[in-house]
């Protein structure tokens, strides 16, 4: 592992990434909220919400995703697989979420 | 759960104002105060209580680390090694979740309210820092600048194991109570691990957004995420965060941490009877 701290160009891109995300999901929520009381439901409001929601679930796995590919291009590889190993702890969390909706 | 109406969504867009506000002003995520609200006042199963706040968590996160994200104050690789734990323990919570009954959640986060409480009234400040820009950090350390003394703060992280695993508990709490877990890592970090109240903060509100996502998928895959409430209560936070911290700073924060410290005793005296009958 290297002892390099963080470099100021990659905490800039990863704030970035989180910006980004935010942004995005808060104006599909908002949207889809004012839709949704609007009309009372209906396919568009709720299309808006749900991807305003997975955005949002989306914006720090992308984070984690942008930082192992920033590790091994450092060629850090103990930092590359510890953040590998944490975006697979988040798609065993996606994985249970299938297993519980089918099951269930 | 109640149908969502433009009252519903009001109550719970004024809810996560208040929340995140309250949150901003004492350091915290707010989610220990939006819980309650929407289990005890509205009457939300505890499950869909927790899956709403989760989300608002996760917002917070990345809107506080984005605007950090540069000034080093944010140890990126100890929040990275540290999510491993925390991610374990948010997964596992979230599934425990699905299978424990909400009396026994409440009583739990009865508890959890109560240290929340108390670590609230007796925050530790120690300082933990080498005054020499030339010291070095170890590979996991820190370096950065503070405005208020001038200084560049250099600090060692001691007791890996110990932040390891106060991470993971952090996590296994944050994902079955719905809250961000930023209130039992950072008394962790500051007082016995050697890294300064600031940059724990920091550190510890950018790996909550992890923690909570963790949480949060599985509570949203099983159908218990109501998006267009969720959608309310995170716009409020923000908006409520936001109002937090600006106007927050001059605020005197003393009589409102004690103010909130009881706030947080009446709810666990709530969520212990809920959970007792």
């Amino acid at each position: 592992m290297s002892a390099e701290r963080t470099s100021p160009r990659f905490e800039r891109v990863i704030g970035t990434v989180l910006r980004t995300g935010v942004a995005l999901s808060s104006t599909c929520l908002m949207a889809g909220l004012l839709l949704s009381l609007a009309t009372g439901g209906g396919a568009p409001a709720a299309f808006l919400l749900n991807a305003g929601i997975i955005i949002l679930l989306a914006t720090p796995v992308t984070r984690v995703i942008v930082s192992t590919v920033e590790y091994v291009i450092e060629r850090d590889w103990g930092f590359a697989t510890l953040t590998f190993i944490v975006l697979l702890e988040l798609v065993a969390s996606a994985v249970a979420a299938l297993v519980f909706n089918r099951k269930l | 759960m109640p149908a969502v109406t433009a009252t519903l969504a009001l109550i719970i867009f004024t809810a996560g104002t208040i929340a995140g506000g309250l949150g901003a002003l004492l350091g915290l995520g707010g989610g220990v105060f939006l819980v309650p609200l929407l289990n005890l006042v509205l009457g939300f199963p505890f499950s869909a209580a927790a899956a709403i706040s989760l989300t608002t968590v996760i917002a917070t996160s990345s809107t506080v680390s984005a605007g950090r994200a540069g000034k080093q104050l944010i140890n990126m690789k100890l929040g990275m090694l540290l999510e491993v734990a925390t991610a374990a323990g948010s997964f596992l919570g979230g599934v425990t979740a699905q299978f424990v009954s909400q009396s026994l959640l409440q009583r739990l986060f009865g508890v959890v309210a109560v240290i929340v409480a108390l670590i609230m009234l007796s925050r530790l400040r120690h300082r933990n820092v080498i005054l020499d820009p030339a010291a070095d950090s170890g590979v996991l350390g820190g370096r950065y600048h503070e405005h208020e003394s001038g200084c560049t703060v250099t600090y060692r992280v001691k007791r890996l194991p110990l932040a390891v695993a106060a991470s993971f508990v952090a996590g296994n709490v944050s994902s079955l109570l719905g809250i961000g877990g930023g209130i039992i890592k950072v008394p962790v970090l500051n007082a016995w691990c050697g890294i300064p109240l600031r940059a724990a903060a920091a550190t510890s509100a950018f790996m909550i957004g992890v923690t909570a996502t963790a949480g949060a998928i599985i509570y949203y895959g099983h159908g218990q995420l109501e998006p267009a409430l969720a959608a309310a209560a995170v716009l409020g936070v923000q908006l409520g965060s936001w109002g937090g911290m600006k106007f927050g700073a001059a605020a005197s924060t003393k009589w409102l941490k004690i103010l909130m410290a009881a706030v947080l005793f009446i709810v666990s005296a709530m969520m212990f009877m809920r959970g007792g009958r």
